[in-house]
């Protein structure tokens, strides 16, 4: 597996915030068809480690290859049809669009200049609006699927959030926190869509419920004040000192399945 | 039957309808032009949520390039309509790609600047706009066998024109297009996040825009043969905004809806009280603070409070007060 070529790696990334470096020197290696967590207290950088990879924010220097390929200065919106999909942390959907319209613009977005054909009309069997169907199966959200988003609860809310990453088909998908906020049976219900996930996709996920991040990650990234601290199969990741005391010792408490 | 085809049979009725109640047939055509124009501009307000003061300038340069090439040139009228809607697309793309490189209010402030300059630069160049008086005895030749010389023969003329254009407007509103558009004006970031090119969407917006008001533009010029320096004034972009807010962003027939409103108003009211700006002024605050979705909302609460009228629905008794275009989805 070693040999690999990672599907996404990052080389000494950092990230600048005016004179505040949030993200220092962070290399990463994501293998293909694993799942790979990243985790770390508040304020470690993770959030800004995933808009760097993505391109929301500009790498203030360092490296991001997708197959080997450069894509530093790729801009966000190009690397969605490259393969790589997000979800936020803070929900971020069209508030007056309803739910199936949010989703087949997340689908559209794979194919973003068929969009610019001003008399293009969407065709009832659109692959895009196949995909939004598929996804609302997928994340329980069918009944709500012709209300506003921002209609919906906020548990509806998240799941549409990772379901805008999940309509793009990307063959890396990046989800931050995307158990913030649910109700346990919603947890639950995440926990087995990413592992699912895991089964076509990659995916890289940020998450703060260690039971979760234990039991279905391949690799577990820990960051803290904006660099790697370690990384490691789960259990070589909780039997870490270092990641013992950056948790202050009470922090990881799930269980490895 | 849909919104959409509803909207176009309440455009074509308007159309209809005007030669029956006006005596004028050169307001009534100015009517349809300034609905063409409020329309154009609708796109980028209402469906793109840019508050563009820029809309004069395509105006007032499709005034010019329709009068200086029928002054100047024997092409058919047909191809000096074509003219200035290409002058207004290619300035309309230039101004929209710089301006969009700031948003909110430094986009309106571009926005604006760009107004001022093409206005001191038609100023400026009098040997070819005629400056303050304006390029005078623009013609209006026949468009193939028909005359246009009678101000009902060019109603028609403009009539059919609008609703060409009203139809292509629509079906570019209802476009996978225009529905990124909306999805833009809703959340910029996001419509970034999950792959579109959204200059790219803003800047084709402001190209379709652009081309539509410098059409109407152009029309303007050939109903009163003048291009005069006031269409590509300041207060002619002003104009257009105006009649777009107040007939109300949410969808294009509410723009046919505030142009008419305003261009009859204003000839009513100028004629008995010449500080009826005053009253206009008024009636914009009105709508600001108590009915954003302007006429057209207007419009809807009347429709529902008929007995025989639709059922009022829960989305339209619930007056959201921060998203008065919520309406703009289904056109
Ligand atoms: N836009 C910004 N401008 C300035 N500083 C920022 C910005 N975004 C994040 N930061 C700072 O960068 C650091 C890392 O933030 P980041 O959001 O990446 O943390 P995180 O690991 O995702 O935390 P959390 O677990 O709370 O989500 C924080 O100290 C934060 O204050
Ligand atoms: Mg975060």
């Amino acid at each position: 597996m070693s040999t690999q070529t990672p599907i996404l790696a990052a080389d000494k990334l950092s990230v600048r915030y005016g004179s505040f470096l949030a993200l220092s020197d962070v290399t990463l290696s994501i293998k293909p068809n694993t799942i790979h967590s990243v985790i770390g207290p508040n304020g470690a950088g993770k959030t800004t480690l995933f808009h760097a990879l993505t391109g929301r924010v500009r790498a203030s220097s360092g490296r991001i290859t997708l197959d080997g390929q450069d894509i530093t200065h790729v801009s966000d919106d190009k690397r969605v049809p490259l393969g790589i999909a997000r979800s936020f942390q803070v929900t971020s959907l069209f508030q007056n669009l309803n739910v199936r319209e949010n989703l087949r613009l997340a689908a559209q977005g794979r194919n973003p200049l068929q969009a610019l054909a001003p008399w293009r009309g969407v065709d009832p069997r659109d692959h895009a609006l196949a995909v939004a169907d598929e996804v609302m199966e997928r994340l329980e959200l069918t009944h709500v699927s012709d209300r506003a988003a921002g209609e919906l609860s906020h548990g509806q809310q998240r799941r549409l959030e990772v379901g805008m990453a999940v309509a793009a088909k990307p063959r890396l998908i990046l989800l931050d926190e995307p158990t913030s906020g649910m109700g346990i049976d919603d947890v639950e219900a995440m926990k087995a869509l990413i592992r699912d996930l895991g089964r076509d996709h990659t995916v890289l996920f940020i998450e703060h419920n260690m039971g979760i991040v234990m039991n279905i990650s391949d690799t577990v990234t820990v960051m803290r004040a904006g660099r790697v601290l370690v990384e490691g199969p789960p259990a070589v990741v909780r039997d870490d000192p270092e990641v013992r005391r950056a948790y202050l010792g009470n922090m990881i408490t799930g269980d490895i399945a | 039957m849909n919104r959409a085809s509803l909207h176009f049979l309440l455009a074509a009725l308007v159309a209809i309808a005007l030669p029956l109640f006006m005596r004028s047939g050169t307001l009534a055509s100015e009517v349809l032009i300034f609905a063409m124009a409020a329309a154009a501009c609708n796109l980028l307000l209402g469906y793109t949520g840019l508050l563009s003061f820029g809309q004069g300038i395509f105006f007032g340069l499709g005034s010019y390039a329709a009068g200086l090439t029928l002054l100047h040139t024997s092409l058919p009228l047909a191809l000096a309509l074509v003219l200035s809607a290409i002058t207004g697309a290619v300035v309309a793309t230039g101004v929209g790609w710089l301006s969009i490189r700031r948003q909110g209010v430094y986009f309106v402030m571009l926005t604006l600047a760009f107004s001022q300059f093409f206005y001191f630069l038609a100023y400026t160049f009098k040997d070819i706009t005629g400056g303050d008086n304006g390029l005078l005895n623009i013609p209006r030749p026949a468009i193939g066998p028909f005359s246009l010389g009678e101000s009902w023969a060019y109603y028609a003329f403009v009539a059919v024109l609008f609703l060409l254009l009203f139809a292509a407007l629509q079906r570019v509103a209802s476009s996978t297009f225009g529905r990124t558009l909306l999805a833009v004006r809703d959340n910029e970031e996001r419509a970034r996040a999950i792959g579109f090119p959204v200059r790219n969407f803003k800047i084709t917006a402001f190209a379709i825009s652009g081309a539509v008001t410098g059409l109407a533009g152009a029309l303007h010029a050939l109903l009163i043969g003048v291009a005069p320096l006031s269409n590509i004034d300041y207060h002619m972009s002003e104009s257009i905004l105006i009649m777009t807010i107040i007939g109300g962003t949410g969808n294009l027939f509410a723009s046919v809806l505030g142009a008419g409103f305003y261009v009859i108003v204003s000839d009513l009211l100028s004629s008995i009280w010449p500080r009826w700006l005053l009253l206009l002024g008024g009636l914009l605050i009105v709508v600001a603070l108590f009915m954003q979705k302007g006429l057209w909302g207007l419009l809807e609460r009347l429709v529902e409070a008929l007995p025989m009228g639709r059922k009022s629905s829960i989305n339209s008794s619930i007056e959201s007060p921060i998203q008065p275009e919520s309406e703009g989805r289904g056109i």
